[in-house]
């Protein structure tokens, strides 16, 4: 038997989500990027803008980033990750 | 706060069992012995669709088959792989994610001697249900059969009054405890037979409500028939059903259960083969607004995939819509046969829990990202499925913000203020118009006050009414400063709660557990010393 999660449990892991969605950053790496566009289109505060002639996108406004991890999910060359800064 | 009660509510697949077991009088688990004891024999290839918590599937594999176990929940398969490794089963029994409409292409043809399946077939939409069953009939190896036990409504009115009467306040007790319910069958034998089989009740138990189906492919049946897919066409309309729900939708849109459409294929205006097709989420709410924009000015089939009745963002970054449900989707309502392109045009917003890629590498289908609002896809599609930076944008407008005050107000009504009726009623209506009169400063005044989180917008308000009632007590009157010192240390508290709910309601803020510690940090010491400075400095 496992056991069921009470909700003193559940308020634990909400709370260490919490402490982990404030840190959360996108960190790109743009070398792996090869100009899908994909993040531009499915971002919806508007962190990311595309460079057409260089084939590229910058991460332009981290500030507004809301940690909704789609340009992450979208990114086929997995340029695009969201995590915790390692320090 | 609001988010910790529905993720209590969602996600409890522990309580599955528990909650089952209740509900069907510990029959199930009679029903499923006498399957096994009835059909299962050493050696056999046995698939089972929605295996769940693995009850039967280790019952299965214990008497020697091959058990290929699918279920949709990851929660569920998690339970059942735990089950599987502690009877140590694992050789003969094997454990996929996956969508039971995708099972004719995951497995070879006629691999199983026999297909089974408990209380999965009534979690389906009929179009599902239909389509797996035909994919059943050619999964089975020559000389297999099927088994499915399930809830049914029985026939015969008097029958089917006696088990909802007995049901009902089980079905309460249930849901409360173990968040757990089932969707009677309809009509089931039937459903079989339409598909090709031969089928017969073997058990019934409870009235005839839980049933043991056991079905062999008709042989004659070698042209089957396709199911009536196509659902019709959704217009805008303006109705006392759509009254009543966008009225309840105002207050309790957060509370389950959310109204829901049939998942399935639709259309909107009168499209042809080589219109566009939409993709959206199962809630009412969602699907009704869509039609209100596009109708008359579009003509587009509209695939309705099941996100369990929630909204397309919050179901796709909670695993409610995924693109295994739009694949799975794309089968059942045989799509490919309605349209000649292979284009979808997806909501933005379910990108963040649908794999773009997933879907375009498993099928033929093109994956496009559409607008963000229904009312910008006319305009999307006159500029040549091209979006602007306008519609890929979440705005919240001073609508949207009244429309989230009336929604927390729901919210807070049932949690709160009712409870608060019913144990203290003299602080009911200074508790409902602090509430109503904090959350509706906040909506309005959101894009103005400082900071970027619920927490850090809430705390100038608070500080600068904490200054100002200090003041006043100081130099104006200080006899009164105990009482209304203590009664405002109360309403920064409430203010601090206010705000940082808010977090949960704005899409734009980094949801509301970002500060949920620090909200609960503040209102325990704001309450403790509400309660207990009273009582130390001997106000009271």
């Amino acid at each position: 038997m496992t056991e069921s999660p009470s909700m003193i449990g559940l308020l634990k892991e909400h709370l260490d989500l919490a402490l982990n969605l404030r840190a959360l950053q996108i960190h790109f790496y743009p070398e792996r990027c090869n100009g899908t566009w994909q993040c531009y289109e499915v971002c919806p505060v508007g962190c990311w803008r595309p460079d057409y002639e260089k084939r590229i996108v910058a991460f332009e406004h981290g500030e507004l980033c809301i940690a909704c991890g789609a340009c992450v999910l979208q990114c086929p060359q997995d340029a695009i990750e969201l995590k915790v800064p390692d320090d | 706060m609001a988010t910790v009660f529905m993720k209590w509510l969602e996600t409890q697949p522990e309580q599955y069992d528990r909650g089952i077991r209740l509900l069907t009088l510990g029959k199930l688990q009679d029903l499923q012995e006498q399957l096994v004891e009835l059909l299962v024999r050493p050696g056999m290839r046995v698939l089972e669709i929605g295996c769940g918590t693995g009850a039967l599937t280790t019952a299965m594999a214990a008497k020697g088959a091959n058990v290929v176990g699918i279920d949709l929940e990851a929660g569920m398969l998690t339970q059942a792989e735990n089950r599987v490794a502690a009877s140590g089963l694992d050789e003969s029994v094997d454990l996929k994610h996956m969508d039971a409409a995708l099972i004719a292409e995951r497995f070879e043809p006629a691999s199983f001697d026999l297909i089974v399946s408990s209380l999965a077939f009534s979690e389906m939409a009929r179009d599902a249900q239909a389509y797996v069953l035909t994919a059943c009939l050619s999964l089975l190896a020559p000389g297999g059969q099927l088994a499915v036990l399930d809830e049914v409504s029985p026939p015969g009115r008097a029958a089917r009054f006696a088990v909802a009467a007995v049901h009902f306040p089980l079905r309460i007790i249930t849901w409360l405890l173990t968040r757990a319910t089932t969707h009677p069958l309809r009509d089931f034998q039937t459903t079989l037979e339409r598909a090709g089989y031969r089928a017969r009740v073997v058990d019934s138990h409870l009235l005839g409500s839980l049933c043991l189906y056991l079905a062999k492919p008709r042989p004659e049946d070698a042209a089957r028939r396709l199911p009536d897919s196509f659902k019709g066409r959704l217009r805008h309309r303006v109705n006392l059903r759509t009254m009543l729900i966008d009225l309840w939708a105002v207050f309790f849109r957060i509370i389950p259960p959310y109204p829901k459409v049939e998942p399935g294929l639709y259309s909107v205006g009168e499209p042809n083969p080589d219109s566009p097709v939409l993709v959206t989420g199962n809630f009412d709410l969602t699907i009704r607004r869509l039609v209100k924009a596009i109708d008359t000015r579009l003509d587009v089939w509209l695939l309705v995939v099941d996100s369990s009745g929630i909204n397309v963002w919050c179901a796709a970054g909670g695993g409610f819509l995924t693109a295994e449900r739009i694949i799975g989707a794309l089968r059942t309502s045989r799509l490919d046969e309605v349209v000649k392109h292979h284009a979808l045009i997806l909501p933005q917003l379910c990108a963040n829990g649908v794999d773009g890629w997933a879907i375009r590498e498993q099928t033929k289908w093109g994956v496009h990202w559409g607008p963000v609002r229904a009312v910008d896809l006319p305009a999307y599609f006159q500029a040549g499925r091209k979006k602007t930076d306008d519609m890929r944008h979440v705005r919240f407008p001073l609508l949207d913000r009244l429309e989230m005050v009336a929604a927390t107000m729901g919210f807070y009504g049932l949690m709160i203020l009712i409870p608060v009726a019913l144990i203290w009623p003299s602080s009911f209506w200074p508790l409902l118009s602090a509430l109503f009169g904090l959350s509706l400063f906040y909506a309005i005044t959101l894009p103005w006050l400082p900071g970027r989180d619920g927490l850090a917008k809430s705390l100038p308000l608070s500080l600068f009414a904490l200054a100002g009632m200090l003041l006043y007590s100081w130099r104006v009157d200080s006899t009164a400063s105990p009482d209304i010192f203590n009664r405002f240390i109360g309403l920064t508290g409430l203010s601090v709660f206010v705000g940082a709910e808010l977090q949960g309601m704005s899409p734009r803020m980094r949801g509301e557990q970002a500060n949920w510690g620090w909200e609960a940090i503040v209102a325990v010491v704001l309450g403790l010393a509400y309660w207990l400075v009273p009582i130390l400095l001997g106000w009271r």
